[in-house]
């Protein structure tokens, strides 16, 4: 079912994307973004204003989990990991984004 | 997934060593940096790298703002979920711990659910008795209005009634009660009923409507107006069957018609009396102007804003004028306002704090007994302990974690308690004397089980506080090198001495006090009540107003009656009186002796009694001087009248009273009336055993003034004295006797006069019985805690013993030497506690009779017991020793 209002339909595309993102492999918030840039050849640049709320409000939830460990760098890092729930989560929001390119694409898409 | 659990998985980890600002800003730092690298990678330099990074990042400002609002609801949220966690790990864990240490858990609940169980029971009486209170619209603005005399509480009279509810600005409201007994004819068997006659404006004091009809009404408190009467829903339900036409209906009472209006909710109960229907006062002119027969009681209700103390102060000012303008009849009186609970319950109020302070100590030494078993087990646990000390579990967990298990100890007590408790209080109402108000109402409902659990948190908190924190604070390499053993402790342990001289005190304090309260209540018993109880009957008989209107009537149908006794076999000696020992009526007048001016300190407020001629004989007053009354003392001859020996040291001290005169009672200026003294009687404890001495006074009734009838409502209490010691088997014959003289003229509350004594010494002896029981509740306790340390205090130095054995000492030495070092404490605690007990006992000093509250004996006798409990709980485990100490020394 599509999300209810602009804000909800943005979070939750944003949740969904940062859960997908982690199911490569645990991920500190930059290379979170940076793999969203790189996979969609910069087309979905996540402001950081928008990430590190959605990363706390999804970690408060319990979809993701945190610990600060050691980046490539050598600088201490907060790493982010995808929980059970959160890949359920996950699951679900692509199952409903599925359904909604379903509903619409014969619609916008066709001529 | 449940939402408690979602954090789970992050236990353990560190997740706020900073503080949630820190770590965001940390994080953000971070992501600048590497968008910093990221565009260095690209070609920039560091400096532009950096800026375009900035630039890119946004305003980090707004960022750390929305960051950190997220950052903490997440950072609460966890501690939330983190908390519920741990709490429910812990007490899962105290379960588990518990149920492996079988015996200890078993005494420490049965030692905290003994001491819950007998607090929460004697709460719930308190809360029943005394501090529920009484039914009103407003409870706290009603209360209860009464003259002061001789700085005790007293009755008003209705004279002074009128003029205080006149003038009085206090109060929205008084209303006068009078307390009466009514024959009730209606349909079948008549009965005797009590009831009182009261001012309309009491039902508006009180603010209770009727629950059926309505109440009485201004205008039926008037004299001839007044055949109302409104029913208690006892009396309703008993006699009329709870049928609502009752209303209307017609029943006479002291063969007068009156007409049913109303039946008041069975709540109501003004001053817990029971009195099962109000008629009005409707006092007329003549009562109206009485100021001087004290014997009326009053509520009033409170103008909202008004305090007791000013309402108070408003009716001792009326007093004041009263006594200006009517000296005679309030002689020494002042005004008061006081509850109606303080009159009602009286020292009643006192005597059951005094029982919940001491099951309070009882319940404290509880407290002590398990935290020294908590000590104990702290101790035998050290190196588990230990190893979660090791492994990073921080202090205050671990404080938290033992706290928690001594909650559920005490909240398992608690649950142990509760039932305890209500079979204690099943048991109290059962075996409580008669007399005890609203004692029937005592319940365990949710409301004291609330306070049982509390009590229980409180307790787990006293008990377990110091033992965990203890235990908590090992050093953890010690405990693990010595493998547990040399946790013990040290040999001089502080706490548990503190401990043992603590219940040690407070066990001497609740015995000293109970047996303060023993020794009162044997040397009341013992006292000497002034006629002889044994092998006397009494019993009580109204006359009807309408059918004795006339006084010589009453004294006439009096007389036969009395004869009729006596000519009845097995009754040796009979008598009537208008107040019997213990016994209900009887009012006070002044006396005056002739000649002397009737100012205040001369006349002496003296009880009436009117006794037929063989009263005395039939009760075994002494007779001191001159003669008793006798056939010959009638109406018409010299007036003549009887004194105690208090009387007489009153009004004629060091002189002989008989042939001397003295006026009362009745009589003017022109003509007094005066009555002369033929004998001196000894003083009668009137009150019942352990009352004070008053002074009385005796008239015969042939020669009882006329209006005297109408102050004790023609009501007589008769005596009779048969050969043997059981006046019981009398009873039949006073039937007789009454029936054949009057049928129509009812005879109750007969019983024999041990009976009243004992009545009236129940309250006391029961009172003593609990205090007894508690104390030797708390003795136990504090034996079994002393015999707890010092068995400990033996099995520290085990080895040390065993050595000692083996290098030569004797057995009788090294006895000795435990046996003063388990002492010591004991010792410390007498004095400490021979000064507690001293200090708190001046609490009892009032309810004390012929001990005084430093009472050495008793002191003596309890210090001695406690020395004498300690040495056997000191001597026992000392003696063990001797035996296993040898093997432990050679064990090494």
């Amino acid at each position: 079912m599509p999300p209810a209002n602009a804000k909800d339909a943005l979070h939750g595309t944003l949740d969904a994307l940062i859960l997908k993102t982690l199911t490569w492999g645990p991920r500190h918030g930059y290379a979170i973004s940076r793999w969203l840039r790189d996979t969609s050849s910069d087309a979905i640049q996540v402001e950081e204003g928008s990430l590190y709320p959605a990363l706390y409000r999804l970690e408060k939830v319990g979809w993701i989990k945190a610990e600060w460990g050691v980046s490539e760098i050598g600088r201490k890092a907060r790493i982010y990991r995808l929980t059970p729930a959160g890949r359920r989560q996950l699951r679900a929001e692509v199952a409903r984004f599925a359904a909604f390119i379903d509903a619409v694409q014969p619609i916008l898409l066709s001529e | 997934m449940p939402r408690i659990g979602r954090h789970r998985h992050q236990l353990g980890s560190p997740l706020w060593e900073a503080g949630a600002p820190d770590e965001v800003r940390a994080e953000l730092d971070f992501h600048l940096e590497m968008l910093t690298r990221e565009f260095e990678a690209r070609g920039m330099s560091r400096d532009q790298a950096r800026a375009e990074a900035v630039r890119r990042f946004g305003d980090p400002a707004r960022i750390s703002a929305t960051s950190l609002t997220s950052a903490r609801e997440r950072d609460s949220a966890m501690r939330r979920s983190h908390y519920i966690i741990d709490l429910s790990q812990d007490i899962r864990f105290a379960f588990r711990q518990l149920a492996r240490a079988r015996a200890f858990t078993v005494i420490v609940l049965l030692t905290l659910g003994i001491g819950i169980g007998a607090t929460t029971a004697i709460y719930s009486v308190l809360l029943a008795v005394v501090l529920r209170a009484i039914p009103a619209a407003h409870p706290e603005r009603v209360v209860y209005v009464a003259e002061r005399y001789q700085g005790q509480t007293s009755n008003m009279s209705i004279g002074n009634f009128v003029d205080v509810e006149r003038q009085a600005t206090s109060f929205d409201g008084l209303g006068a009660i009078v307390y009466r007994s009514f024959n009730l004819a209606e349909g079948e068997a008549p009965e005797r009923v009590f009831g009182a006659a009261v001012s309309a404006s009491l039902f508006k004091v009180l603010g209770i409507p009727a629950a059926l009809g309505r109440t009485i009404a201004n205008d039926e408190d008037v004299p001839g107006n007044d055949d109302v009467v409104v029913l208690s829903d006892g009396l309703w339900t008993r006699r009329f069957g709870r049928d609502p036409a009752v209303l209307g209906r017609t029943i006479r009472l002291n063969t007068r018609p009156y007409r049913v209006i109303g039946v008041m909710p069975p709540l109501f109960n003004p001053t817990i009396s029971d009195e099962q229907l109000w008629v009005p006062a409707a006092f007329t002119t003549t009562q109206r102007a009485q100021h001087d027969e004290h014997y009326i009681d009053v509520l009033g209700l409170l103008k909202p804003g008004v305090s007791r103390q000013q309402a108070a102060a408003d009716v001792d000012r009326i007093m004041v004028d009263l006594v200006a303008r009517y000296p005679n009849a309030n002689i020494d009186r002042r005004g008061t306002v006081t509850s109606i609970a303080d009159v009602v319950l009286g020292n009643l109020q006192q005597r059951l704090f005094v029982l919940f302070g001491a099951v309070l100590l009882v319940l404290l030494i509880a407290c002590a007994n398990v935290s020294n078993l908590l000590l104990a087990r702290g101790a035998s646990r050290a190196k588990e302990l230990a190893i979660r000390t090791a492994v990073g579990a921080e202090r205050g967990r671990l404080v938290r974690q033992l706290l928690v298990e001594t909650g559920v100890l005490a909240v398992a007590s608690a649950a142990l308690g509760i039932p305890m408790a209500a079979a204690v209080v099943k048991v109290i109402v059962a075996r409580a004397p008669t007399g005890i108000p609203r004692l029937t109402e005592t319940t365990i409902d949710g409301g004291v089980a609330a306070f049982a659990i509390v009590l229980a948190v409180l307790c787990s908190v006293i008990a377990g506080l110091i033992p965990a924190l203890r235990a908590s604070r090992r050093d953890p390499q010690q405990d693990l090198r010595d493998g547990g053993r040399g946790a013990m402790g040290t040999v001089r342990d502080r706490v548990r001495s503190v401990l043992v001289i603590g219940e040690v005190a407070l066990a001497l304090t609740l015995l000293i006090g109970a047996s303060l309260l023993i020794r009162s209540a044997v040397a009341m018993e013992r006292s000497e009540p002034g006629f002889d109880p044994q092998g006397a009957l009494i019993g009580r008989i109204s006359l009807p107003e309408a059918a004795y209107r006339e006084p010589t009537r009453v004294v006439q149908t009096l007389e036969r009656i009395v004869d009729a006794l006596t000519a009845q076999p097995g009754i040796v000696a009979a008598g009537a009186t208008s107040q019997a020992p213990m016994g209900p009526g009887g009012g006070s007048n002044g006396l005056l002796a002739e000649g002397r001016a009737p100012t205040p300190a001369n006349i002496v407020d003296t009880r009436l009694r009117m006794i037929s001629p063989g009263y005395l004989q039939a009760m075994r007053i002494p007779l001191r001087r001159g003669r008793a009354f006798t056939d010959r003392d009638v109406s018409g001859t010299e007036r003549v009248a009887i004194i105690s020996e208090e009387t007489a040291r009153r009004l004629w001290p060091g002189e002989d009273p008989v042939g001397k005169r003295l006026q009362c009672c009745e009589g003017s200026e022109a003509d007094p009336r005066n009555k002369t003294v033929v004998g001196v009687v000894g003083d009668v404890r009137s009150s019942g055993l352990g009352s004070p001495i008053v002074p009385e006074f005796y008239l015969p009734i042939a020669q009882a003034p006329d209006v005297a009838w109408d102050w004790i409502q023609r009501s007589m209490t008769l005596v009779v004295r048969g050969k043997g010691s059981d006046g019981s088997a009398l009873a039949g014959a006073m039937r007789t006797a009454v029936h054949a003289v009057d049928a129509t003229v009812p005879l109750d509350r007969v019983t024999t006069m041990n009976q009243a004594m004992a009545t009236s010494v129940a309250p006391a002896r029961f009172n003593t019985l609990l205090l007894t029981t508690l104390g030797a509740i708390g003795l136990v306790l504090a034996a079994l805690g002393i015999y707890g340390v010092v068995s400990y205090f033996v099995s520290v130095r085990l080895h040390e013993i065993g050595v000692r054995l083996m290098l030569g000492a004797t057995g009788r030495q090294v006895v000795r030497l435990l046996v003063v070092q388990g002492l010591r404490p004991v010792v410390i605690g007498l004095m400490v506690g021979l000064v507690g007990a001293a200090v708190s006992t001046r609490a009892l000093a009032s309810s004390l009779f012929g001990v005084s509250s430093l009472d050495v004996p008793s002191y003596a006798g309890v210090t001695l017991l406690l020395l004498a409990v300690g040495l056997l709980a000191t001597v026992i485990p000392a003696r063990r020793a001797l035996r296993v100490a040898p093997r432990s020394a050679l064990g090494g």
